[in-house]
């Protein structure tokens, strides 16, 4: 039973970062803007709220005193500096009309080097792992909650890897999913998505709605690069580890459509965790293999392709992503 | 007054507005490089004014030997092009998808099929060095013809597929190394020495070891000029090349015109596989490097992006890009000594990063010529106008060219 509550509490905390991910992506694909720079997002995001928990706040009295202030704070942080990241994106491929591909990668691999040379110079994260302080993880005290009748197990899947971004995430995906289909603006951005000319003929700012899709985007991703570090514990180096791409995975997955991104960030996660204790857990079947991880590491990459060869037809991709504006065409 | 106008106007127009779209590239990839370049001046500085005991001559010190490093021995000089190579290669292989209109995101994953399906044949195989370069072509090229499947028969993006791609290979790589205990015996994180295990397999030096007195060179840097020019005639001389171009500006037309677009399309990322794979086989047979098992893509596909944007894909600038990016990643050693490793690999990734910003900067520097354009027009209009009213003979002939001009520039 331990072992399962280990299991379950893992993935749910490693389904947080891809979830939020996923959801940055869909905000920006379906508003016509490919964010590749889903992953260099996430960097900047995690490596700013890295920064603000590591560094003084955490040790002055308002962090001894109220831990999980601190850690709404460099969510906000991280909310931030991802939002303000992903503008140059917006710019590169909305104004400057380049091409959406490219201007994400230039921002993916602008954005490793950014970051481990500031993190290099500020807390000299290269040489020596930074553990995050102890004390931002949402326990039963924090909570006032007893737990003291339940069995040690519940707890342990419950509180084991919870932080104030969990459900702050889940808040994230109903609002998402609330502001997509149930108003004014969710209409009119995925419109930009599907045929920006006909929303502009009836009067969509086509332009405004994709800064702003493109915005939410980097501000999701930037709370999702959070929750990857908080997740992970420690951080070596500012590294997502590819969760930036396999959030774009997810969000293929699970359709463009907020639920379904959610079951997918758990169904990937799920093998992510599975593949962390493959070589260690007696069930999980191994096909006599070395270092069998790596085989359930493959499997979600895998598995989109399939999904992306057979579905193809039934995707409800965004017919004009990729596609730069243009009022000519109307 | 008008004359002067007029004077100034042709002469901006001469220097600006004649220009190709290769030229405003060029230009751009000059002003990309500028601005790392002075980025990275900016960050030594910014960094040392940060320090308690402060010391200017450090930097400065640095960068004269960033400048100066390569120059002062034949065997650093010799590095440039033994870093280039594979640079050449992979920038050709992200060059070529480009002119189909491809993004060959996925060149850093074929590139590390390739590298370690070469040592398997290397050390597994004991093939000779020709034999496994052969295997890693093949290896790549199948590995990079996925997407290009995917992309013709299911329509899908082959960004996304490529990056699904990237992942998998990095991870079946790590599978199949820990399960093939007879690669990697003496250290278990990385292959063999190819020294030990089969010296016939690295790629001998071709003389050039002993010219520029030193082991980091070899025939890699020929193979890869020779596959550059190749490369070069397929685009530019043959009908094959012309589809792929065809393909890529507009592939509706080319499909009207008889291309067949689905094959062109598989080709295409086939040998780009191909070119990064070779890239690959190049780096690891040179008998320098062992494949280790990080968890992480190799940063040689992703730096032929930069390298194929800066030479705007032309194969012979990539020659020159490749080159000059080998020069920065030789001349980062110059650093050693003042600055901790980390920090020259930084550095240099930092100019090398922000090359890949280049495109960007060309549409930019477009975008700043026309506006100019556009207002020295208003300007000679105006011109045009005070001039015509003053002088009464001319009215009706000036008024008639007037709204012509403004309805042609604006």
């Amino acid at each position: 039973m331990t072992i399962f509550a280990i299991l379950v509490s893992k993935t749910i905390a490693f389904a947080i970062p891809l979830l939020l991910g996923a959801l940055a992506g869909m905000f920006s694909e379906r508003s016509g803007i490919i964010n590749i720079a889903l992953e260099g997002i996430m960097i900047i995001g995690s490596l700013f709220s890295a920064l603000l928990l590591t560094r003084g706040i955490m040790d002055s009295p308002l962090g001894q005193e109220h831990p999980q202030l601190v850690v709404l704070l460099a969510i906000f942080v991280s909310a931030f500096v991802g939002g303000l990241f992903s503008l140059l994106l917006a710019y590169a491929s909305i104004k400057l009309k380049a091409n959406q591909v490219i201007s994400g990668t230039a921002l993916n691999i602008f954005a490793p080097a950014f970051a481990t040379l500031l993190a290099y110079s500020v807390i000299s994260i290269g040489i020596s792992s930074i553990r995050f302080p102890r004390g931002i993880r949402i326990t039963p005290e924090v909570l006032g909650i007893d737990m003291g009748d339940s069995p040690r197990w519940l707890s342990m899947m419950i509180f084991d890897n919870l932080y104030l971004t969990t459900p702050i995430s889940i808040l994230i995906l109903i609002i998402s999913f609330l502001v997509m289909y149930k108003t004014k603006f969710g209409l009119r951005l995925r419109a930009c998505g599907e045929h920006p000319q006909a929303a502009d003929s009836v009067g969509v700012k086509v332009i405004k709605m994709r800064y702003i899709g493109v915005f939410i985007s980097g501000v999701l991703a930037g709370i999702g690069g959070f929750a990857f570090s908080l997740a992970n514990g420690t951080m070596h180096k500012p590294d997502v580890l590819g969760y930036g791409f396999l959030a774009l995975a997810v969000m293929i997955f699970g359709n463009w459509k907020p639920f379904k991104i959610l079951f997918a960030a758990i169904f990937f996660s799920f093998f992510k965790t599975i593949a962390v204790f493959a070589s260690t857990l007696e069930f999980i079947p191994k096909f006599n293999l070395n270092n069998v991880d790596n085989l359930y590491n493959i499997l979600p990459y895998v598995l989109t392709l399939v999904v992306l060869a057979f579905a193809s037809k039934k995707s409800r991709a965004p017919k004009a992503e990729g596609i730069p504006y243009d009022p000519g065409l109307r | 007054m008008q004359k002067a106008i007029k004077n100034i106007f042709s002469n901006l127009k001469s220097k600006f507005f004649g220009k190709k779209d290769s030229e405003y590239a060029f230009l751009a990839s000059v002003i990309s490089i500028l601005v790392g370049f002075i980025l990275a001046i900016l960050v030594l500085f910014v960094l040392e004014f940060a320090k308690a005991d402060s010391d200017y001559s450090k930097p400065l010190l640095g960068i004269k030997n960033f400048f100066t490093y390569s120059f002062n021995s034949t065997s650093a000089f010799a590095k440039i092009f033994y870093n280039a190579a594979p640079l050449m290669l992979t920038g050709l292989a992200v060059g070529f998808a480009f002119k189909a209109g491809l993004f060959n995101i996925g060149a850093t994953g074929q590139y590390s099929i390739g590298a370690f399906f070469a040592l398997i044949a290397a050390i597994l195989w004991q093939y000779p060095w020709w034999a496994a370069l052969i295997v890693a072509i093949v290896a790549g090229a199948i590995w990079g013809s996925i997407p290009g499947i995917f992309k013709a028969f299911f329509n899908i993006n082959e960004v996304i597929t490529s990056i699904m791609l990237n992942w998998a290979a990095l991870y079946m790589i790590r599978l199949i190394f820990f399960n093939l205990k007879e690669i990697n015996t003496i250290q278990s994180d990385r292959t063999n020495d190819l020294s030990l295990a089969n010296p016939s397999a690295i790629i001998p030096d071709a003389g050039l070891g002993e010219l520029f007195n030193t082991s980091f060179i070899n025939m890699g840097i020929i193979i890869a000029l020779l596959v550059a020019i190749i490369i070069y005639i397929v685009l530019e001389k043959t009908v094959f090349g012309y589809e792929i171009k065809a393909c890529g500006l507009n592939r509706n037309a080319s499909l009207y015109a008889g291309v067949k677009a689905k094959k062109t399309i598989i080709m295409t990322m086939l040998i780009s596989g191909a070119l990064s794979g070779l890239a690959g086989g190049i780096v690891y047979l040179a008998g320098t490097v062992q494949y280790t098992t990080e968890i992480r893509l190799l940063a040689m596909g992703f730096n032929g992006i930069p390298v194929a944007l800066l030479a705007y894909s032309n194969p012979l600038g990539i020659i020159l890009s490749s080159v000059f990016i080998g020069f920065l990643e030789s001349s980062g050693t110059g650093f050693q000594g003042l600055y901790s490793t980390e920090m020259t690999g930084i550095i240099v990734s930092v100019i090398i990063y922000f090359s890949a910003f280049s495109l960007i900067v060309s549409i930019l520097i477009k975008n700043t010529i026309k506006k100019a354009q556009e207002k020295l027009a208003l300007i000679k209009v105006n011109a045009t106008k005070e001039e015509s009213e003053s002088s009464k003979d001319f009215k009706e002939v000036e008024k008639e060219e007037v709204p012509d001009k403004k309805g042609d520039e604006v």
